[in-house]
């Protein structure tokens, strides 16, 4: 909610009260003139009016008001909650039921693979090591330099790719690489 | 952290909040469930700057001040809320067409001649739970069941309709989430009830027990005060005056189906003293089977006293206060329990009762639980209903250590 909702005077919590601890004054004398009394008065005469929350938020008085400013009907905030997390029942149930499926599939696909083709079955089952090198791309790196060297080897398939550029509101200071290609890395 | 004195949780706290400027600008339709004829309960004085006071107490809804729901916010005034309902409506819709085929689906199994028990048991749970989810989200629902059950009320009759699942769901979730049967069992560890009369209770039912009020002596002697029955919160003290006639027993059932339980009222052991033994003994005051209670058997419990009669608490003078403990036992089939004769009560034992007769524990079932101590009611309980002397307790006199030498001289 906005924070004109639980606004103070604005002056800080020891200032507050100043308004009434003018009686100590004489006529005439502002008592923002002079600091050193300002404070010297400040102790002598703590402030005492207690309708202000306190500073470190043991009593808060203000909080209720705002609330009931902020949400208007406890009957209404706990059905839109409600509402909500059903809302958030169902996706996660949809994505859950569309995953189950997907694995269901994959693993009837594999048990009929399994029945027609037992080699081929042997070799989908292989876990792949993302960071392997063929013997084509060991040989293209010993012709490389430094940094293709490291970026070959930071390419692994299956992590973000390096190139994507992040959306920005305001369009490069450089300009635009139009001589920028696409580092091809060498397959197997 | 809140200062918001004596309000009731959040939770609870269905208490209308009347027009902000902003709803008021918005809607004409303001709540309309107790604004108007709670406004002298309005405690705090409106003041200058703000358009009116927080109502910080509950409206008296319950069956005797009944109301109706309403929405409340009108349409169009928080968007989120009308969205919020229609997600509701659709939802509750969908899992209503699920209740139906599974309903079918349950006939279906039940008409085969070699039924799998197990899985139809599997579907009938489903079905209940299905039932209550379909309609928990309903703020008429939740409103419906959250008022009512105020406890102003001596009679605690809940206004919710409990022959629909989700009624009995909801008023279940309060009596364990929002502090009744917390406080029970506070109590019931609290003075020892649970090791000294049964190795542990976990009551499944809201039992409540209400004696009459003390009347006070100051009122006008020529009227005839009816007996007020008032509720007795678990472990409070109560005057032998006041439990001289037997209980109103009130419960709330959480199963639809008829089952039959067993009411016993003990002092229990640690509390009646033996003299011939210079032990302390469990005594039997009332005992009641094949009670049968479903979430709609009418209430206050009838016919209670028809088997071994109700005998009033009657604390002895110069014991400690005794405890006095009401239990409700389901059975699993009718028992024919004989009558207790007013002598046997003395030597009665709980755990051998219950082993005798097939209670367990485990399965549920009620408690509840006061204070007595001795006043001046109980010469009447022994004159008039127990017919014998009133014993009366004490210390046993000190040998005197110098008995031999008071009164003579020491320095001769």
């Amino acid at each position: 909610m906005s924070v004109s909702v639980l606004k103070s005077n604005g002056l800080p919590f020891q200032l507050r009260g100043l308004g009434a601890r003018l009686y100590s004054t004489r006529k005439g004398e502002v008592s923002s003139s002079d600091p050193q009394k300002d404070i010297i008065r400040r102790h002598l005469y703590p402030p005492n009016i207690r309708n202000k929350a306190s500073p470190t938020g043991t009593w808060r008085p203000d909080v209720a008001r705002a609330l009931q400013r902020a949400i208007p009907s406890v009957q209404a905030h706990e059905t839109i909650e409600r509402a909500w997390l059903l809302h958030q029942r169902h996706l996660r149930k949809k994505r859950d039921a569309e995953l189950q499926r997907k694995f269901n599939c994959m693993r009837q696909a594999m048990q009929e693979l399994e029945e027609i083709d037992s080699r081929l079955f042997r070799e989908a089952n292989k876990q792949e090591d993302p960071r392997a090198r063929s013997l084509a791309e060991v040989e293209a790196m010993k012709s490389m330099s430094e940094p293709e060297k490291r970026a070959v080897e930071s390419r692994v398939r299956g992590l973000f790719p390096r190139e994507l550029r992040i959306p920005t509101d305001t369009p490069p200071k450089n300009g635009w690489p139009n001589e920028w290609r696409a580092f091809q890395r060498p397959l197997a | 952290m809140l200062a918001l004195r004596r309000v009731q949780p959040w939770a609870l706290g269905f208490a209308q909040r009347s027009a902000t400027k902003q709803v008021a600008l918005a809607s004409t339709a303001v709540d309309t469930d107790g604004s108007h004829s709670q406004s002298s309960d309005e405690p705090v004085a409106p003041q200058k700057h703000q358009s009116r006071a927080i109502r910080t107490r509950r409206p008296r809804i319950s069956l005797q001040h009944p109301r109706e729901w309403n929405r409340p916010l009108a349409f169009g005034v928080l968007p989120a809320f009308d969205e919020a309902l229609k997600v509701i409506k659709e939802d509750s819709m969908a899992l209503k067409d699920e209740v139906t085929a599974l309903e079918g689906a349950i006939a279906r199994e039940k008409e085969t001649p070699q039924h799998d028990q197990h899985a139809l048991r599997v579907m009938e749970d489903k079905l209940r739970i299905l039932e209550v989810q379909s309609e928990i989200n309903f703020p008429q629902v939740r409103w419906k069941c959250a008022n009512g059950m105020g406890k102003q009320v001596p009679d605690w009759t809940p206004s919710a309709d409990m022959s629909k699942a989700v009624d009995r769901h909801l008023l279940e979730q309060r009596w364990r989430k929002e502090g009744a049967l917390d406080l029970l069992m506070e109590r019931i560890h609290q003075m020892k009830v649970v090791p000294d009369v049964l190795p542990d209770i976990h009551p499944s039912l809201d039992l409540r027990v209400n004696f009459p009020k003390i009347k006070s002596n100051a009122g006008l002697q020529a009227t005839v005060s009816k007996t007020v029955y008032e509720y007795v919160e678990p472990g409070v003290f109560l005057l032998p005056e006041q439990t001289v006639e037997p209980p109103k027993i009130y419960t709330t059932v959480f199963h639809p189906e008829e089952r039959l339980y067993t009411l016993l009222m003990i002092d229990p052991v640690t509390d009646f003293p033996d003299e011939t033994n210079k032990t302390f003994q469990t005594y039997l005051h009332w005992l009641q089977p094949n009670i049968p209670l479903s979430s709609v058997s009418p209430s206050p419990v009838p016919n209670l006293n028809t088997h071994t009669a109700y005998i009033p608490p009657h604390p002895q003078r110069g014991t400690n206060y005794h405890r006095y403990t009401i239990l409700l036992l389901p059975q699993h089939s009718r028992l024919s329990i004989h009558m207790v004769a007013k002598d046997k009560r003395t030597c009665f034992d709980v755990r051998a009762f219950m082993e005798k007769h097939g209670l367990d524990k485990n399965v549920g079932g009620g408690v509840h639980m006061w204070r007595e101590v001795w006043s001046e009611g109980v010469p009447a309980v022994y004159k008039e209903i127990l017919k014998t002397a009133e014993p009366k307790f004490g210390r046993m006199p000190k040998a005197d250590r110098y008995g031999d030498f008071r009164g003579k001289k020491r320095y001769v």
